[in-house]
């Protein structure tokens, strides 16, 4: 497996200078990961398995994951937080293609679009998610705007876009931020294999939509998928925008995880806990659900 | 592209991208705006005052948290990514893929959830609510990204450069400084601006480790959207933007047509 | 049928233009050479027959039609370019059978085609192969007969053979050979090496600059070269000038008889291959021969090229004799009938 950041590169990989040189150079790399990521995720389980903190190790149990899976609430919030991820990845991807086309086929000269194309990569999401609260909010600017239009007559007319119940405020905020994530890592592919084998097709006869089914999808396929699944996994684990933006019922898996946890009632800290780890749990199960599925997709021929 | 649709694509972009900014501007310098005029009844800088003086100290130590943190963060994680981006992208070697999954779970994995599992471990080793305690859990991601920078970087760079310096007498350190570093100075400018802005816009586990004590400027802007104050939150949102507006402007300027491809 | 007519094409890269005036009609079943130093503009000629580059003016026909409006996917026309450009996500036989299926050809159609086209150019085995799991040669050949199998009316090659090895060059050159003599299948075959050009082809253009300065068959643009630039480029390196009197070429090099024809009372360029000249060591006694003395030699294995200075000229000589030493005085004689006169404007 080559890393999802570097697919497209093409890597000038040689034989080892000796594995003590090696061991040295990446040992601080994987002691921090190991250690902090690794060790913050194994006390996470460790803390939702019942090890209670300062009473030393109480009993061994699987009850804190049985009470979230369990819980009533929890089917919906898992739901809601699936569409969320989903329905944003989708859009974002689905715009990136296009958007991925139109810049490659922009002059490296039209260098102001390519400036602000990637303006969103450095906003933080707070601060859109509040932009986009003050564009969408009942009586925000888009509300203004219908109202001078003479379309509604008062922010009670405007359609709930945020805190409600279909995310509508979060998604676009999301789709605004990871558009430009996607479309540059599709871009990087785009200018690295791209005009080449696209007038090669040509001369092979295949008019535009042939040209783009069968060597531009391939050729940005793997990027699209890992740049996707990033940003999968980032929608579904966020705190920020759905926290701003969402209902107060049902919220999202990582909000509820966050109420938990920082619930007044020291008992709930572990489900909280526990929620997060459920949270990881199914974003590593779509990375590798989506590993499956290629693999399965390139045995039977469909993709490269 | 024609130049009629690159104007319509130019546009388009503008618009969806400068609409936010836009809005946030309009609300940073709105004295008076009430519903359903399209601009402010009344312009001023009561919100702008309310930030650098009132609240001045509080937005100040806050810009300050943000600073320490997220550059101490991305100079730990640029310093530990180049040997490891080195050893991935120039060396095939066994254990490589084991590795690679180990860099990816930190990117897939939230750092919700990590944050969580450290922090009665960081209340006992008293890394709780320091400065220390949060690079640490910013690492856990900031490092995984800037390895994959470093990685691609290094796939792409030749090493027959350092064996002619070498061959011409250079010294393995001068090698190191003279020949490697300044070819691959965009790639570490990346990764390091990458580390920092991923830093600089974490909210939750910020929250979560550094308590009430490491206030950042999300911390803080969080704390202003619950007073409701929509000029202040506004005016803060737009100083913190500013740093990552400059990061992207020395991009555009230093690192050429190198794009900004993987950030987040 | 494929027979292609290019008529005062103009192209420009923005405001520089890299193409002029260039005529050029390529007869059907003919194998024509383009031939050109790096640079020159071969690339930018097939990209515009093959539609994907818009000239400037003028006109590009195949069989008669004008093909200007026609999109590259529509032209009867298939480039196979510098690089093989293989499709990295495919294999051997997809990458084959890529234009049959962009053209909706039935898969057991196509798969007998591609089957054919393997054997043709000696792929067969290979068919489920990776791209990367090939060699340089093998590359090439795929990308070979990834255009043949479409059997387009004319075939433009761009420098196919310009990554392999010299060996393997020479096998692909007999096969591209082979098949152009199976198929009659009109070609435009793009090179920057003369002897290659000599080789293959019916007929050579040669492309100097962005323009056209000769078309004809091997032996007229070696022997007849049109101008002193052409003679240069075929390895032509001694010029000189002389009076045409009396159908004599009278210079510092002797007097030749040239013809009557050839424009009496004027001063004229004239040029002789280093290969036609004989050279031998000074001898005593009587001698009808040219003296000079041996300025330097290159020893260039089976031939030698030894540089003569004959008064205020310098001679270029190749012999097959490795005898000569700088500063040797030597005789050389110039074969009348050798010497090319060039045409005055
Ligand atoms: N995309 C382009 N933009 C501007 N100028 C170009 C472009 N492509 C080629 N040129 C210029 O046009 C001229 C002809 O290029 P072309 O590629 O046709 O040469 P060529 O004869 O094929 O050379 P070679 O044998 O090296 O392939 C060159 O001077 C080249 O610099
Ligand atoms: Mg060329």
């Amino acid at each position: 497996m080559t890393s999802p950041l570097t697919t497209g590169a093409d890597a000038r990989t040689r034989k080892g200078p000796g594995g003590v040189a090696l061991s040295l150079a990446l040992l601080p790399a994987l002691a921090v990961v190991l250690i902090l990521f690794g060790g913050g995720f194994a006390l996470g389980i460790v803390q939702a398995l019942g090890y209670l903190p300062g009473a030393g190790l109480g009993e061994w149990s699987l009850a804190h994951f049985a009470r979230v899976l369990s819980d009533p609430d929890f089917l919906h919030s898992f739901l809601l937080t699936l569409y969320i991820a989903g329905a944003s990845t989708v859009i974002a991807a689905g715009i990136s293609i296009p958007a991925a086309l139109g810049l490659a086929s922009l002059s490296k000269r039209s260098r102001v679009i390519h400036f602000i194309f990637q303006m969103p990569l450095t906003v933080p999401h707070l601060v859109i998610a509040i932009a986009v609260m003050f564009m969408l909010a009942p009586a925000g600017l888009l509300s203004r705007a219908a109202t001078g239009a003479g379309w509604i007559a008062s922010p009670a007319d405007f359609p709930l876009l945020i805190n409600d119940a279909w995310g509508i405020g979060i998604i676009l905020t999301y789709v605004w931020k990871e558009i430009p994530f996607i479309t540059l890592m599709l871009l990087a592919v785009l200018r690295h294999t791209g005009r080449d084998l696209l007038d090669v097709g040509r001369t092979l006869k295949a008019d535009a939509w042939q040209r783009f089914r069968y060597i531009t999808l391939p050729i940005i396929f793997p990027a699209l998928g890992a740049a996707s699944l990033i940003v999968f996994a980032y929608t579904f684990g966020a705190f920020e925008v759905p926290f701003l933006l969402g209902q107060t019922y049902p919220m999202t898996l990582p909000v509820w995880a966050y109420k938990h946890y920082s619930d007044i009632d020291l008992m709930a800290r572990p489900e909280g806990i526990a929620t997060g780890i459920v949270i990881a749990l199914v974003v590593m199960a779509a990375v590798i659900l989506a590993q499956v599925l290629t693999k399965a997709a390139r045995k039977r021929g469909l993709i490269a | 592209m024609k130049k009629s649709s690159r104007r319509f694509f130019g546009s388009i972009v503008g618009a969806t991208v400068g609409l936010p900014f836009l809005s946030l501007v309009l609300w940073s310098f709105a004295e008076r705006w009430f519903y359903p005029a399209l601009w402010p009844q009344a312009w001023g800088l009561r919100a702008w005052r309310y930030i650098t003086s009132t609240a001045g100290f509080q937005v100040m130590t806050a810009i300050g948290h943000s600073v320490v943190v997220a550059a101490v963060t991305a100079a730990i994680a640029v310093v530990i990514a180049v040997p490891a981006g080195r050893a991935l992208g120039q060396y095939d070697f066994k254990g490589k893929d084991l590795v690679s999954v180990l860099l990816t779970l930190p990117i897939i994995v939230p750092p919700l959830c990590v944050a969580m599992g450290l922090h009665l471990w960081f209340i006992r080793l008293g890394l709780a609510e320091t400065y220390a305690g949060v690079i640490g859990v910013h690492l856990t991601f900031c490092l995984p990204y800037a390895i994959f920078v470093l990685w691609g970087v290094f796939a792409n760079y030749n090493p027959d450069f350092e064996d002619q310096a070498r061959s011409l007498g250079a010294s393995r350190a001068v090698v190191m400084a003279r020949v490697m570093l300044p070819m691959i100075l965009p790639g570490i400018s990346v990764a390091a601006l990458f580390a920092f802005l991923l830093s600089w816009s974490q909210y939750l586990s910020t929250l979560i480790i550094g308590g009430g004590r490491v206030t950042t400027l999300p911390v803080l802007l969080f704390a202003l959207m619950g007073s409701g104050d929509r000029p202040v939150a506004a005016a803060v949102s737009l100083v913190f933007v500013a740093p990552a507006f400059i990061a992207l402007l020395f991009s555009a300027r230093h690192l050429g047509n190198r794009s900004l491809a993987g950030v987040r | 049928m494929g027979e292609l007519d290019l008529k005062n094409l103009r192209i420009d890269y923005g405001a520089r233009m890299i193409i002029r005036d260039f005529n050029l009609a390529v007869r059907n079943g003919e194998m024509m050479s383009l031939l050109g130093p790096s640079g020159a503009g071969k690339t930018t000629i097939l990209k515009a027959i093959a539609g994907l580059l818009a000239p400037a003016a003028g006109d590009i026909l195949i069989d008669g039609q004008s093909v200007r409006d026609v999109p590259p996917e529509k032209r009867d026309a298939v480039m196979v370019f510098q690089k093989p450009l293989l499709f990295p996500f495919m294999n051997v036989a997809q990458n084959i059978g890529f234009g049959l299926r962009m053209q909706g050809q039935p898969g057991r159609e196509a798969r007998r085609h591609i089957g054919a086209i393997l054997a043709l150019t000696q792929l067969e085995g290979l068919e489920h192969r990776k791209v990367h799991e090939l060699s340089g040669g093998q590359q090439q050949r795929v990308a070979l007969a990834r255009a043949l199998v479409l059997k387009p009316s004319v075939l433009l090659l761009d420098e196919p053979l310009s990554n392999l090895d010299a060996n393997l060059r020479q096998r692909m050159r007999e096969l591209i050979q082979t098949i152009q003599s199976e198929t009659r299948m009109t070609m435009l075959f793009v090179t920057h090496d003369q002897s290659e050009a000599l080789m293959i082809s019916h007929r050579v253009a040669l492309l100097l600059e962005g323009r056209l300065r000769q078309v004809g068959a091997p032996r007229e643009l070696f022997y007849q070269p049109a101008d002193p630039e052409v003679a240069r480029f075929f390895g032509g390196r001694n010029f000189f000038q002389g009076h045409v009197r009396d159908g004599k070429l009278h210079s510092d090099l002797g007097v030749f008889p040239v013809g009557p024809q050839n424009g009496n009372g004027h001063v004229r360029t004239a040029t002789i291959r280093p290969e036609d000249i004989r050279i031998a060591p000074r001898a005593t006694g009587q001698s009808r021969g040219l003296r000079g003395r041996v300025v330097k030699t290159r020893f260039e294995g089976s031939s030698t090229r030894v540089v003569v200075a004959c008064g205020a000229n310098e001679v270029m000589v190749l012999t097959p004799e490795d005898a000569f030493r700088p500063g040797q005085e030597v005789e050389i004689t110039v074969p009348p009938e050798k010497i090319r006169l060039f045409p005055g404007d």
